[in-house]
């Protein structure tokens, strides 16, 4: 069973990578995971919003309402300095512990 | 289309934020749910199986509730800035100032370093030896309460600014003591030459900063960051346990 904590650190590196390129608003942000991971990852409005927010609180992404093109009000999130800074520490523990997860299941395979 | 901000508005009834924090997340939740419901339609979804998609985001209004509660709410906030900074660095700070109070009230004579003239450093040994010990009880409790490093850093040298302000604070009441005594009392120039006074008094600021800023700070970063690196040690194989 996978932790708490593992579940909300690959959660927190999603949505900080998919808003490294753009702003996105939730939604934006829940269906470019589920694209980008072929549906292997998959936000729920439940499961993504107290992340945002938590995130948000923490000083790594910061929302804004906007006017889309049809007028409608959506909070668009952005990656903020510190959010940046975080990514690339984040990629590489997350790099690190799959390789270590990788070595270790070849070694029980053999 | 269903009216979802209606249905949010219904289910995060019982939040308990201020009126405009509630409006901004039912209407960003709402809007969540038109976004998923014209996506679905404009896949082709029935009107009844986009609708029944929508309402399977959320199975369980309450806990959501009672999460973005607690995320958002202010007083979670700053309970977490008092847990993780404020408590360990006031504690930190009255720590080293009853240490500092004790070790001079019994007596303990401090070891001189002395260079030239006045300039002089004094290092209550005593009392820089307790100091790894308080800078690591403040990383202990800033971690404990889930501060980050950069919090926990803060909490551990929060003594150094006051240190330095009471350095300042001395070092400006010895310069103008000088000047008082130059342009009124009688003339210093006779007897110091005014260049060396000041010379003098740079020398007595390094001095007074390294025995009272550096040396103290240096102290309650060795012991804070080591408690930091143990900690972190636990940190990472609890993950790779937990894993």
């Amino acid at each position: 069973m996978i932790g708490a904590g593992i579940k909300r650190g690959t959660a927190e590196l999603a949505i900080l990578s998919v808003l490294e390129g753009a702003s996105l608003h939730g939604y934006e942000i829940a269906r470019r995971i589920e694209r980008q991971t072929r549906g292997k990852l998959r936000f729920t409005l439940a499961s993504l919003y107290p992340l945002l927010y938590r995130m948000e609180n923490k000083g790594w992404v910061r929302g804004a309402w906007q006017l889309s093109a049809h007028g409608r009000r959506r909070r668009c999130y952005r990656l903020t300095p510190a959010g940046k800074k975080k990514l690339s520490p984040l990629r590489q523990e997350w790099s690190e512990l799959f390789s270590a997860l990788r070595r270790l299941a070849k070694v029980t395979h053999a | 289309m269903p009216d979802w901000r209606k249905l949010v508005n219904e289910h995060l009834a019982a939040i308990a934020l201020e009126p405009y924090e509630r409006a901004e997340v039912v209407e960003e939740l709402a809007t969540h749910l038109d976004e998923t419901f014209l996506d679905l339609r404009g896949r082709g979804f029935s009107e009844v199986d986009a609708a029944k998609s929508c309402l399977s985001e959320v199975n369980d209004w309450p806990d959501l509730c009672r999460k973005i509660q607690s995320v958002r709410r202010k007083e979670d906030i700053m309970s977490n800035r008092i847990t993780q900074f404020w408590f360990p660095g006031i504690l930190t700070f009255v720590l080293s100032e009853v240490f500092f109070q004790l070790m001079q009230e019994s007596g303990t004579r401090p070891w001189i370093l002395a260079w030239g003239q006045p300039p002089i450093a004094m290092f209550y040994i005593p009392w820089l030896l307790s100091l790894p010990l308080i800078g690591g009880i403040a990383a202990y409790l800033s971690h404990r309460a889930g501060g980050s490093r950069r919090v926990a850093l803060s909490s551990i040298v929060f003594p150094v600014p006051p240190f330095l302000a009471m350095v300042l604070l001395l070092q400006f009441q010895f310069y103008f003591s000088f000047r008082e005594i130059a342009g009124v009392d009688i003339p210093v120039s006779l007897i110091i030459d005014w260049h060396d006074v000041q010379h003098m008094t740079a020398l007595a600021f390094l001095s007074a900063l390294l025995g009272w800023v550096l040396v103290p700070g240096a102290a309650l970063l060795a012991g804070g960051l080591l408690v930091q690196l143990f900690a972190s040690r636990r940190l990472d194989s609890r993950r790779i346990a937990g894993s």
